[in-house]
């Protein structure tokens, strides 16, 4: 025989429940090595995160393809690095490398265009000034970038072209009013076929160069070599394609005696004087390097140059030490929070509490099992702001409970039914509200995981997540239970239920009607 | 207008005063609450509008004490634990001078006992100038790593560009606009026009004000923040919902009774709600109080107490909101429509019948007068099965004193 309308077989729905979580764990210990925790994001378990922001000269959004390309160069250059673990991911238009554990350090560096051309030197002069760090934001504005560009790379600097290249009249008042500046919003972003203003690595001359003759991708190999007898540092050897080496052999042949500057990103690496003709294809690049930074310099020209610029937006390292204090912080946190919500309900509706207690417990089962799956199927890395949201969504779990409860009592008190009566009738009406409720906060969480960038997704996930399981678990588990509970006749006592005062007041009321009318117009 | 609908629902109270008055808690708990929040709605007006202004005046003046992410710089942070004892903000920052000959911008200790940490922060370094100051502070300090060894791996860095907090907040903001857009959609199909309409009201009300406060607390502004601030949205309208829910209920077919005015159903309703939102946002409070606490304890700062502050604010935005001001100002824009004032009117001419008919009877209306009382009973179960639930069959009552003989239902 059929229940009849609104009244549920609660077993059914139960094993309904109990049948997702067996599978559910069916599939976290028998596949994908069985590991059962969760993907830790590196603020919780200590690690480097950067991340890379492109940068396009005019502000517009950087195309899918050329992005994807720069993931790529960057992803090879990691392996060059040599550090395992890594991961490259875009979001957005930005990059984020993220690398587990104590190696980090060198990642930072990754995000380098590596834009590096030969230009030919025309004026030098010690800069006067010390570089000047500019004020915040300006570095990354398109406005500076196109300033920068206007005025350090007019076309009138120079006069001529090719052999006949000269200072134009205006380049020596030019190259003076020009200062170094720490952040130069034109890195990686300086037109090849102008002339060019710019500084050496270290701010302490400034150059008036002529426009690229020979660009990085004509370079075949570098290699980073230790200092010997006639180079006092470290330098990194560099070998050209056939083209590269015929244009460097015809600009060495012509140039003797004069400078030649090598720019990584708008700044200048060396400038070494030539003393002869190069025919080889082989030269070699010096500067200020250490072992470290020339084999850095090296790995990037190798691996090619970006084909966007970046700047890092975010470069944060996160010690092991810190990343277990986090994530302990995190679970106290939840559990505070879990205990004060515990104690809340069984107060105030005591069995029923202990109901809400099952479900937020079951709730967690199937979240724990959902994470560790999620991690390994879609890399979903659990991070601080994705426990944050975990425990802001006990609050939502919680919620769906007590707008069903508190429906129970409108039934008791308004239509004086009995607990057992209530529930169906309550049932069928929380559960539209609790379905609109829900969608909101679904909705919210979907719109910031789809649109927001950074530590926020994880927030929006796990409480979109969260969302999703409070349903299955207020449907499968919470409202047979507490069915199953109004139907024995031990359970639905008032004194376990904290309904008693709300029963009480329904006879009240029904004694009431006796009362003269204008009480009995009060309330109905 | 509105002084007309205040002396009904004035007029009204005397009547809904019960003749024993149980504990405000009790009248919570059992939701016969009866607090009169529609009928003195000026005041509750005349509140938000004061706090709105308030706290619009302080975003323009003062604007909002914006985060690392905002300005730009860099975040060293270490144990206080050093191998040579507790180490002090100020070694801290004497270590970041030796190294880099400038000063660091401010250093403080967060967070207690074992958990606590040293905080340095500066302007934007690049990474060489952080590699130098994490040796310099190992070399002076030697923090403890978690296994109690010295360990330069137990410092960590951040370095954030100035633009990173607004490209975050560009993109909440264009969040926040899509969400808008959605939720309106989403309004206008689950509710009525003008439910639709207050909820969105109450919504920007919630921005505003938590904006506000933290534009005049200056709690700092943090992305976390900033993004923080959109899930309140859900749980503002999370709140809207439960009330107008009850109040599209109580209200179904209103404008065919004269049994209440619209303005008095919608506190009914508000007064049937008020113990499930208090006890919703009470819920959803407590573990964002934890978070709180714990973040502002163990960790000192970061992403955990930005967001449990942020939604501490908004959703105690939120529950005011949705109870203090939606509901009665849906009544205000319900009665701009003349149906709802006719209907008011019909209500007020019934009541001065009713009053001058008891005028009538006199005083020797008599409880143990069983006709007089069977008619208001009839009467009034006739309303009650018209004006709000559905009939139902009270079987499992105790009929205490009641013919049965005269119930055919």
């Amino acid at each position: 025989m059929a229940p009849p309308a609104g009244r549920i077989r609660p077993g059914r729905y139960l094993g309904l429940f109990i049948l997702i979580v067996v599978v559910l764990y069916a599939l976290v210990f028998f596949t994908g090595g069985g590991k059962a925790t969760p993907k830790l994001g590196i603020d919780l378990q200590g690690g480097t995160r950067v991340t890379l922001s492109a940068r396009t000269p005019d502000g517009s959004a950087p195309s899918r393809e050329s992005l994807n390309q720069a993931r790529q160069i960057i992803e090879t250059r990691v392996n060059g690095i040599g550090v395992s673990g890594t991961e490259v991911v875009l979001d957005g238009s930005n990059i984020v490398i993220t690398v587990p554990g104590e190696q980090g350090d060198q990642a930072k560096k990754l995000g380098q265009t590596a834009q590096l051309g030969f230009r030919k030197v025309l004026d030098m002069q010690q800069a006067t000034a010390p570089p000047a760090a500019p004020p915040p934001g300006q570095a990354e504005d398109p406005a500076a970038i196109q300033a920068a560009k206007a005025t350090r790379q007019a076309a009138d600097l120079v006069t001529g072209s090719g052999d006949t290249l000269a200072a134009g009249p205006n380049a020596s008042a030019a190259l003076s009013a020009f200062t170094c500046s720490t952040q130069d919003p034109l890195r990686g972003n300086d037109d090849p076929n102008l002339p060019l203003l710019a500084c050496d690595q270290n701010g302490t001359a400034k150059y008036l160069l002529g426009p690229v003759f020979l660009k990085g991708t004509e370079i075949d190999n570098a290699v980073s070599s230790p200092p010997a007898q006639n180079k006092p540092q470290w330098t990194v050897d560099l070998t050209f394609k056939s083209e590269g080496r015929k244009v460097w052999g015809d600009f060495t042949t012509k140039n003797i005696g004069q400078n030649a500057a090598f720019v990584l990103d708008t700044q200048v690496v060396s400038a070494p004087t030539i003393q002869s003709a190069i025919l080889d294809g082989q030269t070699q690049i010096t500067g200020n390097f250490t072992q470290q930074s020339s084999k850095d310099l090296a790995d990037i020209l190798k691996y090619g140059s970006l084909p966007l610029s970046f700047t890092s937006s975010d470069a944060t390292t996160v010690s092991a030490t810190l990343g277990l204090a986090s994530l302990e912080a995190g679970l106290i946190a939840g559990g505070i929070g879990l205990a004060l919500v515990f104690i809340y309900c069984l107060v105030y509706y005591r069995l029923l509490g202990l109901l809400t207690i099952v479900s937020l417990a079951l709730s967690g089962l199937i979240v724990y099992a959902v994470l560790v799956l999620l991690g390994r199927w879609i890399n979903f890395t659990l991070d601080l702001a994705g426990v944050a949201g975990f425990i802001i969504a006990i609050g939502v779990t919680a919620d769906s409970f007590v707008v069903f409860f508190e429906r129970l009592k409108d039934e008791i008190r308004e239509g004086g039914r009995s607990f057992r009566s209530a529930v169906p009738r309550g049932w069928v009406r929380a559960r539209r509200t609790i379905l609109a409720s829900d969608a909101v906060m679904f909705l919210a969480s979907a719109v910031l995981y789809a649109i927001a960038v950074g530590d926020v997704q994880g927030f929006a996930f796990t409480l979109g997540m969260s969302t999703v399981l409070d349903l299955i678990v207020v449907f499968l588990v919470t409202h047979p239970l507490v069915a199953l509970a109004s139907q024995s006749k031990f359970l639905s006592q008032p004194k376990l239920t904290g309904l008693g005062g709300v029963q009480t007041l329904a006879a009240q009321r029904r004694s009431a009607r006796k009362v003269p009318a204008g009480a009995g117009a009060k309330e109905s | 207008m509105a002084d007309e609908l205040n002396t009904e629902t004035a007029g009204a109270t005397p009547a809904a005063k019960p003749a024993r008055r149980e504990s405000v808690f009790h009248r919570l708990y059992v939701g016969t609450g009866a607090f009169d929040i529609v009928g003195k709605r000026k005041r509750w007006y005349v509140f938000f509008a004061v706090l709105v202004l308030v706290c619009l005046a302080s975003i323009g003046i003062k604007g909002f004490n914006l985060g690392i992410e905002f300005e730009g710089g860099t975040q060293i942070q270490m144990p206080a634990q050093g191998a040579n004892g507790p180490i002090t903000a100020d070694d801290a920052k004497r270590a970041f001078a030796d190294a880099l000959g400038e000063q660091a911008e401010s250093a403080q200790t967060v967070g207690v006992g074992n958990a606590a940490t040293v905080q340095l922060r500066s302007s934007t370094l690049d990474a060489d100038q952080v590699g130098k100051v994490k040796q310099s502070l190992f070399d002076e300090l030697k923090p403890l790593g978690s296994n109690g060894q010295p360990s330069a791996q137990a410092i960590s860095d951040s370095a954030v560009s100035a633009s990173w907090g607004q490209e975050i907040s560009r993109q909440a903001l264009i969040a926040l606009g899509v969400f808008m857009v959605l939720v309106t959609v989403f309004l206008a199909i689950y509710f009525e026009r003008w439910m639709a309409i207050t909820a969105l009201i109450a919504l920007v009300h919630d921005i505003l004000v938590t904006a506000g406060i933290y534009s005049l607390v200056g709690f700092e502004v943090t992305p976390a923040t900033v993004i923080g601030l959109l899930t309140i949205l859900g749980f503002s309208l999370y709140d809207t919902v439960v009330v107008f829910d009850k109040v599209k209920e109580n209200t179904r077919g209103i404008l065919g009774l004269t049994r209440r005015t619209y303005g008095e159903t919608a506190n009914l309703a508000l007064n049937q709600t008020l113990m499930r939102s208090i006890n919703t946002s009470v819920i959803a409070l407590l573990p964002v109080l934890g978070l709180l606490i714990v973040g502002y304890i163990l960790l000192g700062s970061g992403t955990l107490q930005d967001l449990a502050l942020v939604q501490l604010t908004g959703m105690l935005a939120g529950v005011l909101s949705s109870l203090f001001l939606a509901t009665p100002l849906l009544v205000d824009l319900k009665m701009r429509d003349p149906k709802y004032k006719q209907q008011a009117e019909r209500v007020r001419a019934r009541r001065a019948n009713q009053a001058r008919k008891a005028a009538e009877r006199d005083a020797d209306f008599d409880a143990a007068d069983d006709e007089a009382l069977d008619a208001e009973l009839r009467k009034e179960k006739a309303y009650a099965a018209a004006a709000s639930v559905p009939a139902r069959t009270p079987k499992a009552q105790p009929r205490r004193g009641r013919p049965s003989g005269k119930r055919k239902r």
